[in-house]
């Protein structure tokens, strides 16, 4: 187990060098940069003054020499500052990256909590009514995007309740029903397509391993139905949908970006957004890479979930 | 004063245009002339009959949408900046609603040469850390102002006029010198934006991009990025019985439809919409509807390049191109009436604008036989084909779709192009483009409108180098060093005029602002110069 978990760890460090320059490259290939967006429009600026907003921005040198500095100081835990207002960009991750995390920690939750049954009810009892619900509900779940969802939300508990998410962030904390209740329906938005996404695999998963021989001896043997399911189905069918909730962390975090800024909250996709547009190049790159670096994470440490559901792929 | 609560209109305090015009033109610039603030130069606008008694206390929250980045006072270049920070600050000068300049910080000014201004400032006010303001406080201020430290940018130095130094002469008097002869100082000031006044080493005591230490009527508790910014009461304010909530928050709520739920919901006190969705507010009673005049106008760029032969080159295209466009559709399609002529200088900024009368009969009048008509003289009868680059947001891409139904009837084919802010901002500021339609916003003063037409502009020799239009140069350059108002306003009209006889720039429409607060939001109003200053003398009723 110790060496697959090496050669998995391995494999990352490759794909974040990889993962790094091409961000380093991406945000520059952008049409424009601050000094452009710093002087666009109408403001009357000469040559030598753009170019004294370079040095004072420490946007001067080389690519090579720029990327240097970047990953050099990543190594000695300094990210930067941030070319809007200054802040070390680390401070930045740091606020928004409690918000992030506890918005898709929340979603994935539900996703996961709601999901799953549903995906085991419908699998067990195929073709009925709570089948069809459930597979309806999963293509609309599909088919929703969350900022349409988020607003829909939004707008129906204003109209309807006269009520809306508290708008200032509430640390769990210190108000653990208040921070819940501002993070609720966001985590709704988010959540409901890897929800369909969780519950269309479950039902498969568990269609495909409830006609197996195992389950079929298990049953002759005269475990009980419930057993059956839960210990002997779920936990081989949960094997790929773990992988697929790996793989929606990076969705959800993607979704949380529209999500936020509708529900007003200062998270990492929020703070990206206002980056790319403000062309602010440490906090872009050093949000890209906390981002791939999170994706990359949750992918090792599915794989590793993967080798304890499944010791015969370790041994692979 | 104008800043003191006044019944509001049903109509929710729109602004009445004529009368506000009528005001600025009696003393819009009044007290540049006279070089005295507090006295008679100015004069006081009318009192409407019934003043509702104010009430004081409570706390307001305001949606604003878009995050400022930062809150330093100096080198700001986002409007956020300064919506964020403009409750902390004052200048020496100040607005009303109406652009008349009045004294703030300073108790008078007088103009002793053409390169000199000597200042006195009001004494006993002071900071919110308790220090007295002093000329030495003028000085720490305007050497900022002048080299905006981060994380402020220099790129704001260009809205900065033709300051030298400041001389302290005493506690409270101080002499502004100035380069050259330069107008724009007291509407530099006036306007606030660039021209806080911060206690000497601010920079040492506190991190400016998170916290401020002013003289303004709220005192700011902090920012926090992407969140929000907390404002109490300034118990020391230097306006008597001012401000009269006891504390205000400023939420950045980014989407439109979050801060319409927040509002309906009673989350937020007030914020800004856009046209469509504040109109579809009319009717809910908690709810009232402000607009009003601002500084945004809408406007068709071109380019004029050395070594390009290009048809609009030639000045008779570019009037063809002013007179088959039709403003009155595109006010009528794109903003469901809410728009208004504009030149180059926006309706409603003081007396500086040519009037609506004049535009829509004769400089920016729909004439489509008399465009064609040009067009054939320049040869150019059978049309061309040219790209528009817009931006890919607001009202950018409809306007631009309307224009180019327009212009398809004397034979110009536009080929639209929206592009990402920061794109459209790189091909703008390297003038790589041939058309642009963009935007303008607020200025200082009367010259930063027509400044760009200049040949001593930067962008000119971007935009427009064989650009040539020597009365308006004229104008331009005698205005900016003519300190008297009585004398700079004939001189901007004349150049506004020769610019609309021969433009590079096609002014179209400036568009209303609308916002939304609460009915127990009193005495606000929609400001002309985009900032919320409305919420410095807005109170909250039961």
């Amino acid at each position: 187990m110790g060496g697959y978990i090496l050669k998995r760890v391995a494999f990352a460090i490759p794909t974040l060098f990889v993962v790094s320059v091409g961000i380093f490259l991406m945000v520059r290939l952008l049409p424009g940069d601050i000094i452009d967006i710093l002087f666009g429009g109408d403001l009357s600026a000469s040559e030598e003054v753009k170019d004294q907003a370079r040095d004072q921005l420490g946007l001067n040198g080389s690519y090579a020499e720029q990327y240097w500095r970047w990953i050099s100081g990543i190594f000695q835990g300094d990210f930067g500052f941030s070319l809007r207002n200054t802040e070390p960009v680390s401070n930045i991750i740091v606020d928004s990256l409690v918000v992030t995390i506890e918005l898709v920690v929340l979603g994935l939750l539900i996703a996961v909590v709601v999901g799953v049954p549903l995906g085991v009810i419908s699998a067990v009892k195929r073709d009925s009514v709570a089948d069809y619900a459930s597979r309806i509900g999963g293509l609309i779940g599909l088919s929703i995007p969350s900022f349409w969802l988020a607003t829909l939300l939004l707008l129906f508990t204003s109209k309807v309740f006269g009520w809306v998410p508290p708008l200032t962030y509430i640390s769990p904390f210190e108000d653990p029903i208040g921070n819940l209740s501002q993070f609720i329906l966001p985590a709704i938005s988010i959540s409901v397509f890897t929800m369909a996404i969780v519950m269309r695999m479950v039902r498969n998963t568990m269609l495909e391993v409830l006609g197996q021989d195992y389950v079929r001896t298990a049953r002759a043997k005269g475990v009980g139905r419930r057993l059956v399911i839960t210990k002997h189905a779920l936990r081989n069918a949960l094997i790929p949908v773990v992988t697929i909730v790996g793989f929606e962390i990076g969705v959800l975090i993607g979704g949380a970006a529209i999500v936020e800024i509708i529900f007003g909250l200062p998270g990492v996709g929020y703070t990206l957004l206002q980056a790319i547009f403000g062309r602010d190049y440490p906090v872009i790159q050093a949000m890209t890479l906390m981002i791939a670096f999170t994706f990359i994470f949750a992918n090792l440490l599915v794989d590793i979930l993967y080798g304890v559901l499944d010791p015969r792929i370790t041994q692979e | 004063m104008s800043d003191e609560p006044t019944s509001e209109s049903p109509a929710g305090g729109e602004l009445d245009r004529r009368e506000l015009l009528k005001k600025a033109g009696q003393v819009g610039a009044g007290a540049v002339a006279a070089g005295a603030l507090a006295g008679g130069a100015t004069a006081a606008p009318k009192r409407r009959s019934a003043t509702p008694t104010i009430r004081r206390g409570g706390r307001l929250i305001w949606g604003l949408e878009s995050d400022p980045a930062h809150v330093a006072p100096f080198g700001g270049i986002l409007t956020a900046n300064h919506w964020a920070k403009e409750f902390a600050y004052d200048s020496l000068v100040e607005w009303d609603r109406n652009l008349n300049v009045r004294p703030a910080l300073a108790e008078k000014f007088e103009i002793i040469s053409k390169t000199a201004i000597r200042w006195t400032l009001k004494r006993g006010i002071r900071f919110h850390n308790g220090k007295e303001v002093t000329a030495a406080d003028v000085k720490y201020s305007v050497e900022r102002m002048l080299n905006p430290p981060l994380p402020g940018s220099i790129s704001t130095v260009a809205q900065v006029p033709a300051i030298d130094r400041v001389q302290v002469i005493s506690k409270y008097v101080f002499i502004l010198h100035l380069k050259q002869s330069d107008a724009r100082v007291i509407g530099f000031f006036a306007w606030q934006r660039y021209a806080p006044i911060v206690p000497e080493g601010l920079y040492d005591q506190i991190n400016v991009a998170r916290n401020a230490i002013g003289t303004g009527p709220y005192r700011m508790l902090g920012y926090e990025p992407n969140d929000r910014v907390e404002y109490v009461r300034n118990q020391r304010y230097w306006k008597s019985g001012q401000p009269y909530m006891d504390s205000m928050q400023l939420k950045i709520l980014g989407d439109e439809q979050a801060r319409v739920a927040a509002l309906r919901a009673g989350a937020i006190d007030g914020c800004t919409l856009t046209v469509e969705v504040a109109r579809s507010l009319a009717n809910d009673r908690s709810l009232r509807v402000l607009k009003g005049n601002n500084a945004a106008f809408r406007e068709l760029q071109m380019t004029i390049k050395t070594g390009q032969n290009r048809p609009w080159h030639d000045r008779r295209v570019r009037l063809a191109v002013n007179h088959a466009i039709n403003r009155a559709d595109i006010i009528r399609r794109v903003y469901s009436g809410e728009a208004e002529y504009s030149g180059f200088v926006p309706p409603g900024y003081g007396p500086w604008p040519l009037s609506d009368k004049e535009l829509r009969e004769k400089y920016l009048k729909f004439d489509l036989p008399m465009a064609r008509q040009l067009m054939r003289d320049a040869g150019q009868s059978r049309g061309f084909e040219v790209t528009m680059t817009t931006f890919a947001l607001q009202d950018y891409p409809l306007i631009s779709a309307v224009i180019q139904s327009q212009l398809r009837q004397i034979n110009i084919d536009v080929n639209i192009v929206a592009q990402e802010a920061g794109t459209f901002a790189a091909a703008n500021g390297l003038g790589t483009f041939d058309w642009d339609l963009t935007g303008r916003g607020m200025r200082g003063d009367v010259d930063g409108y027509v400044a760009e037409f200049h040949p001593a502009a930067p962008v000119f020799k971007i935009w427009y180098p064989e650009y040539r239009n020597i009365k308006a140069w004229r104008g331009i350059g005698n205005g900016r060093i003519q300190l008297d108002p009585a004398k700079r306003i004939p001189i901007y009209k004349a150049a506004q005029r020769e610019l609309l006889l021969n433009p590079v720039q096609i002014p179209l429409v400036a568009i209303k602002k609308y916002q939304v607060v609460r009915t127990r939001v009193r005495n606000m109003y929609v400001a002309f110069s985009d900032f919320n200053t409305g919420l410095r003398f807005a109170w909250l009723d039961r």
